[in-house]
């Protein structure tokens, strides 16, 4: 029992630390266009976009830009690769606690190997210097995402948010 | 008393017009665009530290309040939200808009189609600015698909959310399809290979040969004239009292051949894929 509780209580820290928390996604393809999406097809969007937004908070939050790899790719990784490396120069983190995502398939490609989808995130960003907390919102945010199929998954192409209306 | 009452209002009073005069503001910008320098006034005095959160953006530096803070393009790559904080704790959140359509990124699928065929080929461009951003204002995109000496075919398409596809039909003519996505002076090619379609007018000849019966084909094309690639298959078939024989044979400088068993009085038919040639019957000459 001595031993469990140090590991839970270590488990605890690391979610709380590096943002790893669940993510609730969810899907909405009924307008999508050109092609119907498969339900293989939405489950894995639905598990791998879930996984770049824990890799991205795990990213940000730890200033550790190897999360990214697995499932982001082109500009969107550039980008959170150049934000983790300026964070890490300045010892600024951002941390995310991720509220959910409602997500709209618009696109999907005939050869079904890209799709664009919008995304409605609710999330509380937190802009740390250090430990000292310098910024914090909850925000419902807007996203255009395009992912791209590779090496059996889904990744995410470029995460780009829209301004509120 | 009353005196000592009116001393204590008068220094409150200075002390919140002097803290009034010191606050910090930040003036962000109202339409900032990617790759764009933006200044940031600030009021108030003294030094502060200043923070920039945003997409591949996160900065740190001093700055001097009442002055403005510089951004330079680099610091505003990417489109999307950014934050700007002083230390006093007072902050801004402003969105940076993509600039002006500068790259197409363009996917056609598949590489390789067989001729006349309806709703075969998709094309798909994605518009982009000079720091690759998607572009969320509609832009025009030109596709173009056609092989030499045929008449192209055109689309024009408006992006929306800086995406634009086209579906397209195979042409009649076989060969190299240059398929291209253009974007003003952009173009961007890729090359869909346009094969014969199934077999037109298939149709064969038999004659004696030393152990059985001799049959070969015409040259085998399509509807359009195109030659049906080598290494189709040609399957023929002769039926007799004794029964069936198929012989599969591969297209070889156009024309495809097999040898049928020796038969007095067979009937001989030849086929490729779904279609079917002509028939002959045998009588032995």
């Amino acid at each position: 029992m001595t031993r469990v509780i140090p590991f839970v209580a270590f488990l605890l820290l690391y979610v709380s630390a590096f943002g790893a928390e669940p993510v609730s996604v969810q899907l909405n393809s009924a307008s999508v266009a050109p092609r119907e999406m498969e339900d293989n097809t939405e489950k894995a969007v639905l598990r791998d976009y879930t996984r770049a937004w824990q890799s991205l908070a795990t990213a940000l939050s730890g200033n550790n830009s190897s999360a990214l790899a697995n499932d982001f790719i082109g500009q969107a990784q550039d980008e959170l690769q150049q934000r983790v490396s300026e964070q890490q120069k300045t010892g600024l983190h951002t941390r995310y606690i991720d509220h959910g995502h409602n997500l709209q398939a618009v696109f999907y490609s005939q050869d079904g190997s890209a799709m664009q989808l919008r995304d409605t995130a609710r999330l509380e960003v937190q802009l740390l210097d250090g430990d000292k907390v310098i910024h914090s919102d909850q925000i419902t945010q807007n996203y255009l995402v395009v992912m791209t199929t590779g090496e059996n998954r889904w990744r995410v192409r470029v995460l780009q948010p829209l301004p509120t209306k | 008393m009353l005196r000592l009452i009116q001393f204590a209002f008068l220094l409150a009073a200075l002390l919140f017009a002097a803290r009034v005069a010191d606050a910090a503001e930040l003036r962000v910008p109202t339409d900032a665009i990617a790759g764009a320098e933006v200044s940031i006034p600030t009021t108030g005095s003294g030094d502060a530290t200043f923070y920039l959160f945003g997409p591949g953006a996160a900065i740190k530096r001093s700055v001097k309040l009442g002055e403005d803070i510089r951004l330079t393009g680099n610091d505003l790559q990417f489109s999307g939200r950014y934050t700007a904080a002083l230390s006093n704790g007072e902050s801004g959140v402003f969105f940076v808009a993509p600039s002006k359509p500068a790259d197409v990124a363009f996917l056609a699928r598949p590489s390789r189609v067989p001729a006349s065929t309806r709703q075969v080929i998709s094309g798909t461009a994605f518009v982009f600015d000079s720091n690759h951003n998607l572009v969320t204002q509609p832009t025009a995109v030109d596709f173009n698909l056609g092989v030499s000496q045929g008449r192209p075919e055109t689309r024009t398409v408006n992006t929306k959310d800086g995406v634009a596809y086209v579906i397209l039909d195979s042409g009649r003519q076989a060969g190299a399809a240059q398929f291209t996505a253009s974007l003003n002076d952009d173009n961007v090619r890729r090359v869909v290979q346009v094969t014969a379609s199934d077999p037109c007018n298939l149709r064969m000849r038999a004659q004696p040969a030393k152990n059985g019966i001799l049959v070969e084909t015409d040259p085998i094309r399509d509807c359009a004239g195109n030659p049906v690639p080598d290494g189709t298959i040609v399957t023929f078939t002769e039926v007799d009292n004794s029964g069936r024989s198929t012989v599969d044979a591969r297209i070889k400088k156009g024309v495809a051949q097999a040898q049928l068993p020796q038969s007095d009085s067979a009937q001989l038919s030849v086929a490729a894929g779904v279609v079917v040639g002509n028939e002959i019957h045998w009588s032995g000459r």
